[in-house]
Formats: C-alpha cells, structure tokens, sequence
C-alpha cells in the first residue's frame, strides 16, 4: 500500500492520497496520469492490468488501486 | 420498401412464435437478409462465425484447466493470435490485397495481376465486432458463448449488419435472448426513428451527394468556391447518410425490442477532434480506444519508452508523448479500416496527427490563454471552437471523398485558385445537377435537422415531448415526416445505397 502512495505521489504531487476517495470522480487525475501509474504499476508489481481492469472505480483512491493491484498479483 | 416489408415481415413473425424461440426468428431473418445480397458471401460470414466461436470456447477451456498460471497465459495468448490472425487475414486478403499488389507493381515495375475479389458487405463491422467478443473472452470480461447458434445471432444480426453501430456482447446478448412482449409504443418508436432517418438519408443526404458525385468526380473541371461548396455538401450527406442510416438501424432494433449503442451524439457541435471522435462513429471510436488504444498503451515496450521521453522532455511532455503516439497509431488503423487507399491513411494520419498536436500543446495553450486573457468558459470561445473543429473536419473529407491522395491535394490547392464569393450567386451552383427548388428543399431539411440537433444538445427528448402531444399533434408530426419522403425524397436512379455499408 505504501508503495501505491508512493507511486502516486510521484506521479502528481500535492494531493492528499491517502484519504482521497474521488481520484476520478473529482478531476483529479486525468488520462496521462492514469496510464502512467498503470505502468509504474506494472513495473513495481509485476503485473498485468488490461483494459477490463481501467474503469474508474478502480482508480478513485489509493486503497482501490491496492486492491486491484492485489487481485492481479492473485490472478 | 423492400426492406420496410421484409423488417414488417420479421417482426410479425417475431412477435407470433412463443418467445422463447424469438431469437431464432431473428437469427433466421438475418439469414435470410445476407443470402439475399449473395448466397456465396454467407461462406465469409460463416467463417467469422465459426472460428471465433472455436477460438473463444477454447480459451474459456484453457481457463478451467489446472495448469498453473504462466503456461495458461501463454495457450490462451496463442490462441487468440491464431483467432485474430485467421479473422483479420481473411479482412486483409479480401480488402487490402489489390492494394499491396497495385502499390507492389508500381514500386518494383512488375505486372501481378489483381485479384477478383468481391468484399463481402458489412465484413469490416462484423469482422470488428466479433474480434471485440474475441478478446473481451481473452481478457476475462465474460465466458464464452456455448450455444453457436447464439453466437452467430450476435456476428449476423440483421439491422446492424451492413453499417454497425459495432455492439457489445455483454450489452446485447442478454437482449437477443431474453423475451420480448409486443409493445406498441416501443414499435411506434421504432417506427419514428426510422422515418426519421430516412428523411435524412433520402430528403438530405441523397441530394446534396449529387453535387459532391459531380465536383469530386470531375475535380479538374471546378475550383475556388464550388469545391468549398461540394466539401460542406458532403458534411451534409455524409452525416445524413450515416448518421440517418444508424437511425433506421436502431429503429429497426427497437421494433423486436432491442437497443443498439448510439453510433452519433451531434457530431457537428463538437469543440475538438477528439470530441469529434466521441461523437462521430462512436462505436468505432471505443472499438479503437479498447482495443487497439489501451493494449498499446499499456503495452511494455510503450512503458518503457514513456520512461524515456519522461527522462528527456520532463514529466509534463513526457508523459504526453507515448499518448501522442497511441493516438497516431490509432488513427491510422482507422484510417485502414475506411478502405484500403493512401489517401484513408492520409485521412487517418491527420485526424491522429491533429489530435496528438492538440495534447502536446495543451501547456502552451493554457499559457496562451492567461497571456492573452481569454475566457475559455465564454460562450463565444465555445463557439469559435466548435467552427474551428467544422473547418478543420472539413478539411479532413478532401482525404475521404476525393478519388486519390493525389486528387485531394490538388482539389485543395483548387480551392483556392479563382476563389471569389460571386460563385454562390451567379448560378454557377446550378449547374451541377441540382435544381434551385433541390436546393430550398436543402436548405430547409438542414434548417429542421439543425433545430433538432441544437434541442438534442440542450438535454431535450424530442420523442419523449412527442409522446407527451395530444394525439392529433403527434400524428401530423409523423404524416409531415412520412409524406415528406415521397415528396421531397431525392429518388435516384439505380437506388442509392448506404455509404458506409461499402467498408
């Protein structure tokens, strides 16, 4: 989780992540930022996230990113 | 009228058997439909079917196998490139081989002579389609059809067949199967929205083609403003054209009680390519975006050079770049998907170029703005966007009309040899097959399609306001649409088909 943080904050600083629920809902990440972390993801975790997995409950907060990070290291 | 009686026809037919066998009357009728336009070509539609069907049953039987997790990947990988590879070989040996061939003479000065190849309609839209279901199975999105049957309704149902939208299988299988009650409203609905998109094919864009027919056709003979002219009426009967056509197609699906994806959101209001994009051909456009945007997007060899460019260009262009890059890509697929010609690329490589520009200088605009003190919430900036968006797709249909690459860019140089106002008052307009009554006829079907197109934007549900009328009003709102096909109706000889039904 807290390389998650990590990765975030590097990607777009000055955004309270940890207790921000409404990444997408709210504008605060656009669609660059979403295939950047999608690939310092891929990278970190060594995992595969597929178009199925880039919808925005997945992206609104940090804790939803872990958790689908978690999934794909399961699948 | 043909396929009003035979729509008629099925739909009786649909709504007579118990419903649990509706789906087959569809899957009949759709039969039926293609053999109709060549028995010979059902071999091609079979074909799609049946590997696809093959292809996913097989990936779904990988999965709940207890390998281990590694060598799965790599089987269901390999089986969706045999799956892709046989579908989309079989699109590329029929629409793009005498291409090769013709570029491949010219270029080495051999003489192989071209195939004779007749392109199956609707193979590019059913062809996508069902890859999308292909790889969607690949993904895990859903399990595999088991009922091939039911998989060949999804690949052949009639209405979108020739000309899309390109569907979902998770948004239309549960429709095709489930049952469906005769609903009268919901007929008259249908009914409606194909009136209404046969006056646009018919009242607008028929006509205005007679003029882009006579200018692209001819294009030697005519510049300045006339071309100006011909390129705005091949905006008109274009988007009549298609826009209309998927207006009989979800009509159509709505009379058996089936909802389409929209293909069209008033494309002409857009405020930017990439809002074009996502209102123009939606379907497509998230047929690319899934399919082809986000795999080379996510791929590892994009990460790696988004890594790259972030380390020379810095955060803010780096991260831009690999986007920019995708989106080229895209669009030069979109571009090959058109037909197989230079100037479809061309097409393809300017809309992507344009849009990838457009993200790049995303900063420098901002800048700009403040420098400038522009307010880009004004209702004036709104609309200059949306005119410039206008031009600049205007300037896209040269590469789409124009009979060769080389034509388009002599058709633009043309434009502005002579250009001089007077032309659209000298009657040198009507010299071009249409009559001056063609064009009021023009103006007003354009002038009715506009004010439906401003309500739709502003949130108005012309049908539901409609339905709200007294029965009076609504009737001759309908006699007015229905008797305005026969009398303003561009009736062309030889009939005139549907644009897109030839890709």
């Amino acid at each position: 989780m807290d390389k998650v943080l990590e990765i975030l904050e590097e990607i777009k600083s000055g955004v309270d992540f940890e207790n921000e629920k409404g990444l997408i809902d709210n504008d605060i990440l656009d669609s660059f930022d979403i295939l950047s972390i999608v690939g310092e993801l891929e990278d970190t975790f060594d995992i595969e996230v597929t178009p199925v997995d880039i919808v925005p409950s997945n992206f609104n907060s940090a804790e939803s990113l872990w958790a689908m990070v978690q999934r794909l290291m399961e699948a | 009228m043909e396929f009003l009686l035979f729509v008629l026809a099925a739909a009786f037919v649909y709504y007579i058997v118990p419903a649990r066998y509706q789906w087959i009357v569809l899957l009949v009728f759709s039969y039926i439909f293609y053999a109709a336009a060549g028995v010979k070509l059902l071999f091609f539609l079979l074909f799609t079917t049946l590997t696809t069907y093959g292809t996913a049953r097989w990936i779904d039987a990988v999965n709940s196998t207890d390998e281990d997790r590694k060598s799965k990947k790599i089987r269901k990988r390999r089986i969706l490139i045999a799956g892709l590879l046989l579908n989309f070989g079989m699109l590329a040996l029929l629409k793009y081989s005498n291409f090769t061939i013709t570029n491949f003479n010219a270029l080495f000065h051999k003489n192989f002579a071209l195939l004779n190849l007749a392109l199956p309609l609707g193979i590019s839209f059913y062809t996508f389609q069902s890859m999308g279901y292909l790889i969607d199975v690949y993904w895990g999105r859903f399990r595999a059809e088991k009922n091939p049957f039911r998989f060949a309704l999804f690949v052949s149902f009639f209405p979108q067949l020739l000309q899309g939208p390109i569907g979902r299988f998770d948004k239309l299988a549960h429709q095709f199967f489930e049952e469906h009650s005769f609903d009268l409203i919901r007929v008259e609905h249908g009914l409606q929205r194909m009136m209404w998109g046969y006056f646009q094919k018919l009242v607008l864009a028929d006509r205005a083609g007679v003029i882009v027919t006579e200018v692209f056709g001819n294009y030697s003979d005519y510049h300045g403003m006339t071309i100006v002219a011909a390129v705005l009426m091949y905006s008109i009967q274009l988007y009549g054209d298609f826009s209309g056509g998927m207006d009989v197609v979800l009509g159509v699906a709505e009379i058996f009680g089936i909802t389409l994806d929209e293909n069209f959101r008033q494309p002409y209001f857009s405020i930017s390519i990439t809002d074009f994009w996502h209102r123009w051909h939606i379907t497509l456009g998230t047929w690319m975006k899934d399919y082809i945007f986000y795999p080379i997007s996510l791929s590892h060899w994009m990460n790696r050079f988004g890594k790259i460019t972030k380390k020379k260009f810095g955060k803010q262009t780096g991260r831009v770049i690999p986007v920019a890059l995708a989106n080229i890509i895209v669009f030069l697929v979109v571009g090959i998907w058109h037909g197989a010609a230079w100037k479809y690329l061309m097409y393809g490589f300017y809309n992507g170029a344009l849009i990838a520009l457009a993200n790049l200088l995303a900063p420098v605009n901002r800048r700009a703005f403040e420098v400038f003190h522009i307010d880009d919430k004004s209702r004036a900036w709104h609309v200059f966007r949306i005119l410039r968006t206008f031009l600049l797709v205007n300037i896209s249909w040269y590469f789409d009309i124009a009979v060769s690459l080389g034509a388009s860019f002599a058709m633009m140089r043309a434009t502005f040899r002579d250009f001089t106002f007077r032309t659209l008052t000298d009657g040198s307009l009507l010299n071009l097959g249409l009559a001056g009554k063609d064009f009021i006829i023009l103006a007003f079907g354009c002038a009715v399609l506009f004010i439906v197109s401003v309500l739709r934007e502003n949130g108005v549900n012309i049908r539901e306001s409609l339905d709200r009328k007294p029965l009076a009003v609504r009737w001759c709102a309908y006699f007015a649409l229905v008797l305005s096909l026969p009398v303003f109706g561009y009736i062309l000889l030889g009939g005139g088909g549907f644009i897109y039904a030839q890709f």
